[in-house]
């Protein structure tokens, strides 16, 4: 699990550095030229995944489990978003997030494509639309395995695993979550 | 009675096990509407009517436990309370469970008791001046058993000629195929022990028996900074080390609603079990049986001793909770 971590930390060190690669390139593509339009760390995904630490449960024997250790992540899901400018109203929108990952959570790898375009309607005005789709970054929870003494061992929600639900019932709880899969973005700017 | 056959009278030898300070009892008409099922064979039947079965709502006088346990919509469903109990004699008495005062017979305090912890589960009511022998429902059953079998002391319980009611319950206590809660007893001895020469020989009966508790009373719900004592009526483990390992005790709040005795423990061991039940479907009675008496909690008793509380207080959260996660 640390080994995953890791590499998750290279792998966001290794995109902030192709970022910035990419980011200088205007002085050497002159038609196509990429900018780095976002980075961020963090998303709604992350978010949900933060709250599900939240709470706790006694065992048997009084000992108080935490949740917080099951859903909290060394690396928190970074997405660095570019785009590549074709003509000098069009573009592609690209991008991609690093995933992350908790004891009993995933979110995975995601990559973002789309494209940008603008036209002038007057001309201090500009109206802009982008198409944006996702691709990955799917929140997966992960199960646990609860031992229940001489009921048996199953395969349960690990938060619902002290509930008065059945054991295999709380696998039906699991949290299986998409990003936002697409995105449209229309804007209109008036300079004055 | 001749020495190798006592033979109860059945009328003569049950005692409910409500404490004498119950509320005021009063004698009123025979209910038409309460469920009852009379003559011989199997004598059990569904209730037709229960008052407090639709108020799902958490009472004062249940434990804070309760408050998280029907959160997630299991309630007892699947499983079968049977409460053999008195639902046909003209003794009625009041109280109030929260849902405003009542009065009603003791098989009806305690088959609603046992409802309102446990709302999704069956409840049966069997009278127990039939003495026709108990039913099982398919799948889980759990027996309510808020009353006692006495007669003079001094006999061995394999010495009693016990009728098909009580034959049939300690058989399935023997066997493990219900679970069976049983009411300690309001004397303030030792389970089995003797008063003013008398015993109760259905819990004599059922020591030792595998899916057997004997239940207790504390005069509330203890918590680890507001430790609970056994309420001053209630029967104690006793010395036996048998009667210990499946002894539990609850919170029988009579200052909440009238009503004491642990004739009104049993019902809140049944209901939990019921719960249980409803959680772990394959469950057998005597494991539920032990989950209860494996996890009762003795860090909320004053002066916690085996010979008092027996396993200690029951508590539900760690009856459901897994032993280890990973």
């Amino acid at each position: 699990m640390r080994e995953k971590s890791g590499s998750r930390v290279r792998f966001g060190m290794m995109a902030l550095l192709l970022c910035a690669l990419i980011g200088a390139s205007p002085a050497a593509a002159q038609e196509m030229t990429t900018s780095v339009v976002d980075i961020h760390q963090g998303s709604p995904l992350s978010d949900r995944a933060r709250s599900l630490g939240n709470g706790g449960y006694e065992l048997q024997n009084g000992t108080f489990v935490s949740f917080n250790q099951w859903y909290r992540a060394h690396w928190v899901d970074m997405h660095v978003d570019l785009l590549t400018q074709i003509t000098e109203d069009t573009g592609i929108l690209w991008g991609f997030g690093t995933g992350e990952e908790g004891e009993k959570y995933r979110i995975e790898p995601s990559l973002k494509l789309g494209f940008l375009t603008q036209m002038h309607p007057s001309p201090n005005s500009t109206l802009s639309l982008s198409l944006t789709t996702t691709i990955g970054g799917k929140l997966t929870e992960k199960a646990c395995e609860a031992d229940y003494g001489d009921f048996g061992t199953y395969s349960v929600n690990c938060r619902l695993a002290a509930s008065r639900m059945a054991p295999e019932e709380t696998l039906k709880y699991l949290v299986n979550a998409k990003p936002e899969s697409q995105h449209i973005w229309l804007n209109y700017r008036v300079t004055f | 009675m001749s020495r190798s056959c006592l033979k109860f009278g059945v009328a003569a030898a049950l005692a409910i096990l409500s404490a004498p300070m119950a509320s005021a009892q009063e004698a009123v008409n025979a209910d038409e509407m309460a469920a009852l099922c009379h003559g011989g064979g199997l004598s059990t039947c569904v209730s037709a009517t229960i008052p407090a079965a639709g108020t799902q709502a958490v009472q004062g006088w249940m434990s804070p436990e309760i408050g998280a346990a029907w959160a997630a919509g299991y309630k007892g469903k699947g499983v079968t309370i049977t409460i053999v109990d008195d639902f046909s004699s003209t003794s009625r008495f009041s109280g109030n469970f929260g849902v405003g005062t009542q009065t009603q017979r003791h098989g009806e305090w305690t088959r609603e008791e046992a409802g309102m912890i446990a709302p999704l589960a069956t409840i049966r009511s069997k009278d127990f001046s039939t003495g026709s022998a108990v039913g099982l429902a398919p799948g889980l059953n759990v027996l309510n058993l808020s009353y006692g079998m006495y007669a003079k002391a001094g006999y061995s319980s394999n010495q009693i000629g016990w009728a098909s009611e009580e034959a049939s319950i300690i058989s399935y206590a023997t066997k493990g195929t219900a679970v069976v809660s049983k009411a300690a007893g309001n004397d303030s001895v030792a389970v089995g022990g003797i008063t003013n020469g008398q015993q109760d020989y259905l819990d004599l009966a059922l020591i030792g028996k595998p899916s057997a508790i004997f239940v207790g009373a504390l005069s509330t719900n203890g918590t680890t900074t507001n430790k609970a004592q056994l309420a001053w009526y209630s029967n104690t483990a006793g010395s036996n080390p048998v009667v210990q390992s499946h002894f539990l005790v609850v919170g029988v709040d009579g200052g909440k609603t009238g009503l004491y005795g642990t004739s009104f423990a049993a019902p809140i061991i049944s209901g939990y079990a019921a719960i249980i039940g409803s959680k772990f479907t394959k469950a057998t009675p005597t494991q539920i049986t032990n989950d209860l008496l494996n996890t009762a909690r003795t860090d909320t008793l004053a002066n916690y001793s085996a010979s008092v509380y027996g396993k200690g207080e029951a508590s539900l959260s760690r009856a459901l909770a897994p032993v280890a996660i990973r």
